[in-house]
């Protein structure tokens, strides 16, 4: 789109699917509307604002389309429909995502009209790569596969702790995957990158907290694939979770990108622990968000090696100070200008110092910031349940838990990996995730992550008797992702296109 | 009735790819015929009314009035619109409020200049949320056709026979083509091959289902009845007019299945004319689709809701020309319709009544319907975007 009104007016309310009721006789709408068209004059000032970007729909009617409009061409072939939520009372047009049709595949679309869908937050269509990126809501999945359909249910907060900590959290990997050996890796849907990613796993950790997304003061997205080499992810985010209060189309909230390699997430784990600590922020709480789908050469070019292990995904953590699940106890963070990876301005694939990888960069830092912030602590491998590690391969997390010295039981939950691939920024926060979602209250939590280039961030965190009632909240879990029946296996041509993207 | 607004001439131009032929071009050639069998001459117009829907997309001509203006070298009144029908409309009002006495009305359209961005266009002004979600101008159709099924409970045999019957609709058209020296399909095609191509498709309708994009141009001149007498013999009267409007996006409107604005304009244009349904003997319909056809015929009050198709499928099983239903004829876009006549937007509705007004004058030639009765009403409906807006018009001779 040239226009670049008609571009933020389209965002604005297709990404969150905004819309009016009206108070008085309750009709519904798509976009927002100042008054009724049944009350007329009445209705003025009388209409509440609402949205969908929480709601479960179903598929009315829908075609194939496999002849697009020119912006759509890149997308392929794919169902379109109407979908109605709340019995009709309002429709929507849109597409079902997440589904490659084959050439010459019959579709039966009885089979899919009736079914309840969700909306997911994705790519419009495709622009020059010098425009801004269009997103939009009208992108929808059944509910009854891959991503089950989840409420967004704002709780009272029951309890206030001394120490901030972890309210909620959530993760978001793409269905489709790649299997190559003993490694699977997931890969995003043709209209899916790091900024889609980011918002859908705010949007799990909101849901899993449980906390009015108005609360939220500030929101930190690290990510070394953010597609624009200036404009923050952040500030989508932001935008279509509502973070701070809204007033004039503008949210309350700081938000910020940050990038340290694979780090840059985790690095902003006690910024956020502090900011919700200091009694002059007003702010209660803090979103921190590790999203990738980081970019790498085919596997005959230079860096092409990454390209065996790259994954996809996000994490997003919420911190505060009630109803927290997992306390911070303390950190340690360690840097040294190693420059084991790397991408210049304005090239398309990072670069990878082959021989440092190992021992100078990865294993160095991490070892360091575990073993100091041990020290610091004064604890001992038996005081911590699980230990979890930046996790680029399976080799490198399992190597430096052993020289830690912790056990398989200790380890062996975080290591993701083998399922999403490495999800970079993200990687570590999917290996916490997957330790939170089993861990018992009172457990110690030790966390290293590593960024190239390089640097490391060491967490303890002490899981709270409350991580028990939120699990209900959750029913995407890192589990639920990893062994989805519904999760669909691609080929290495199949994973190069819907990696490049639209 | 001096200020009825009466028809004094009609011209147009093939229908089809024109890319050797400007715009200009194609006006005059529309304008000549119209204007020798209106007789007058440009300097006779006192205002012209002038409808497309893309040429300042498509040819990059922004301000048509001027370039109108250039053409016929008058400094009368124009006004652009986008369908034929909103042009015709505010040329019936000056008429009949005695503002004017004569007036062209002209559309026009070059869709095939802008061939490969056009449907990005056309989806853009039909429905723009609809685009953003990846609609297609084909999409909304089969959609329909969809909730058309389910609202009527439509299976098995009775399934098959729809299906089939919207074939018929397509293949009628063709056959109905091929004795329009302007349409731009003139060759008949078969239910198989409908069939067919909605199987290469995979979708509900396929190739043959839908009208093409065309270039075209349609002109005619409007005048008072009472004017009307001082130039020609057999005036064609319009009788009855009305248009409402629907809303943009059609996933918000109340009914999937119907075209509620063609319900409205259908009563108020029979309920302004002072006739009934059975006396209207041949319409022109806004077939963009064979699902289009069906459903108008449904809006316009010619069958009932849910029930077209079987009509139609009785009236195809030996084709003689029209629809019958209880022994009541009706012929149903004799040019060919949109499918295979054309759709250069602009111009279509022009040429609907152009098609209309030649039948009532007898001069249709091979094409002429022999109807036992004399011909005296027929009518047109013409839509804007997908059922966005709906114009009727109801043609009678004296």
């Amino acid at each position: 789109m040239s226009s670049e009104p008609i571009e933020r007016r389209v965002s604005y309310l297709g990404d969150r699917l905004k819309g009016s009721r009206c108070t008085i006789c309750g009709k519904e709408y798509f976009e927002i509307r100042d008054y009724c068209g049944n009350c007329g004059r009445k209705s003025f000032g009388k209409m509440a604002s609402s949205d969908l970007f929480y709601e479960e729909g179903k598929i009315d009617v829908c075609t194939l389309v496999n002849e697009p409009t020119n912006k759509f061409t890149k997308l392929g072939n794919y169902i379109y429909g109407i979908i109605s939520f709340h019995e009709g009372k309002i429709r929507v047009p849109g597409r079902l995502t997440d589904r490659i049709i084959k050439s010459g595949e019959q579709i039966d679309f009885s089979t899919l009209e009736g079914r309840n869908v969700a909306p997911r937050f994705r790519r419009r269509y495709s622009v020059d790569k010098a425009d801004v990126i269009p997103t939009i809501s009208l992108a929808f999945t059944f509910t009854d596969e891959y991503y089950p359909h989840q409420k967004y249910k704002i709780v009272k907060p029951k309890k206030e702790y001394d120490t901030p900590g972890i309210v909620g959290y959530g993760v978001y990997t793409s269905k489709f995957r790649i299997k190559e050996g003993s490694i699977e890796r997931s890969v995003p849907f043709i209209d899916e990158d790091s900024i889609t990613a980011a918002v859908e796993a705010g949007k799990l950790a909101l849901i899993h907290s449980g906390i009015d997304s108005t609360l939220i003061g500030k929101i930190y997205v690290g990510s070394e694939s953010n597609p624009y080499a200036v404009k923050p992810i952040a500030s989508k985010v932001a935008q279509v979770l509502k973070l701070g209060e809204e007033e004039d189309d503008v949210q309350g909230v700081d938000a910020v990108d940050t990038e340290f390699a694979c780090k840059a997430a985790t690095s902003m784990f006690k910024d956020a622990t502090s900011l919700v600590s200091y009694p002059k922020s007003n702010i209660s709480h803090a979103m921190v968000i590790g999203t990738d789908n980081s970019q790498a050469a085919p596997r005959d070019c230079p860096g092409g090696e990454l390209d065996l292990f790259v994954g996809y995904g996000a994490a997003a953590y919420i911190f505060g100070k009630s109803d927290v699940i997992a306390e911070v106890e303390g950190w340690y963070s360690c840097t040294s200008d190693t420059p084991d990876f790397w991408r210049r301005d304005g090239q398309p694939y990072p670069m990878h110092g082959g021989r440092f990888t190992g021992d100078p960069a990865y294993f160095k830092h991490v070892r360091k910031s575990a073993q100091k912030l041990m020290e610091r602590l004064n604890l001992k491998t038996s005081d911590i349940a699980y230990f979890v590690a930046h996790q680029p391969n399976i080799q490198f997390p399992v190597r430096v838990a052993k020289e830690l010295g912790f056990k398989e039981e200790q380890y062996q939950p975080m290591l993701l990996v083998v399922k999403f691939g490495n999800t970079y920024s993200g990687a570590s926060l999917v290996g916490l995730a997957a330790v939170l979602d089993i861990a018992k209250p009172d457990d110690r939590i030790l966390v290293a992550s590593y960024g190239s280039g390089a640097g490391s961030d060491a967490y303890s965190l002490v899981t709270t008797g409350q991580i028990l009632e939120k699990r209900q909240n959750q029913k995407i879990t890192v589990k639920h992702q990893a062994e989805n029946p519904f999760v669909e296996y691609v080929d290495y041509t199949t994973y190069r296109r819907l990696k490049v993207g639209m | 009735m001096q200020n009825r607004p009466t028809i004094t001439g009609v011209g147009r131009t093939k229908f089809g790819e024109h890319y050797e032929k400007e715009p200009e071009k194609l006006i005059e050639e529309a304008w000549l015929k119209a204007s020798q069998q209106a007789n007058i001459e440009r300097k006779d117009l006192e205002a012209c009314y002038l409808s497309d829907y893309f040429l300042p997309i498509t040819n990059k001509l922004g301000l048509e009035e001027g370039f109108l203006s250039e053409l016929t070298e008058l400094h009368a009144p124009m006004e652009v619109t986008r369908s034929f029908g909103s042009a015709l409309s505010n040329a019936v009002n000056a008429i009949q409020s005695g503002r004017h006495r004569i007036v062209l009305v002209g559309g026009i359209e070059k869709m095939t200049d802008r061939w490969d961005k056009i449907r990005d266009d056309l989806m853009l002004l039909e429905d723009p949320w609809s685009y953003y979600a990846g609609c297609t101008p084909e999409a909304n159709h089969e959609l329909m056709l969809r909730a058309y099924i389910k609202k009527y409970g439509i299976k098995g045999e009775n399934l098959d026979k729809l299906n089939t019957a919207l074939a018929q609709i397509s293949v009628k058209n063709h056959l109905h083509a091929t004795r329009n020296e302007y349409a731009q399909y003139q060759r008949k095609i078969t239910v198989e091959q409908v069939f067919n191509a909605r199987r290469e498709a995979r979708r509900p309708l396929g190739l043959y289902d839908y009208a093409p994009i065309s270039d075209g141009a349609a002109i005619l001149v409007l005048t008072s009845e009472k004017v009307a007498g001082e130039f020609i013999d057999t005036p064609i009267h319009i009788v009855g007019s009305s248009s409402a409007t629907d809303y943009l996006t059609y996933p918000e409107r109340e009914d999937m299945t119907h075209f509620v604005a063609t319900k409205i304009a259908a009563k108020n244009a029979l309920d302004n004319a002072g006739i009934s349904h059975s006396q209207i003997q041949l319409i022109e319909l806004y077939d963009q689709s064979t699902v289009m056809e069906m459903v108008s015929l449904e809006d316009a009050g010619f069958y009932e809701s849910g029930k077209a198709w079987q009509t139609i499928f009785e009236s195809c099983q030996k084709y003689e020309g029209y629809y019958e239903k209880d022994g009541r004829r009706l012929y149903v876009n004799m040019n060919g319709g949109l499918k295979a006549d054309g759709n250069p937007l602009g111009a279509t509705g022009g040429a609907q009544i152009f098609e209309i007004f030649t039948q009532l004058r007898g001069e249709a030639g091979e094409r002429q319907v022999k109807s036992a009765e004399e011909l005296k009403y027929g009518c047109t409906l013409e839509l804007e975007g997908f059922g966005t807006k709906s114009y009727i018009y109801i043609l009678g001779r004296d």
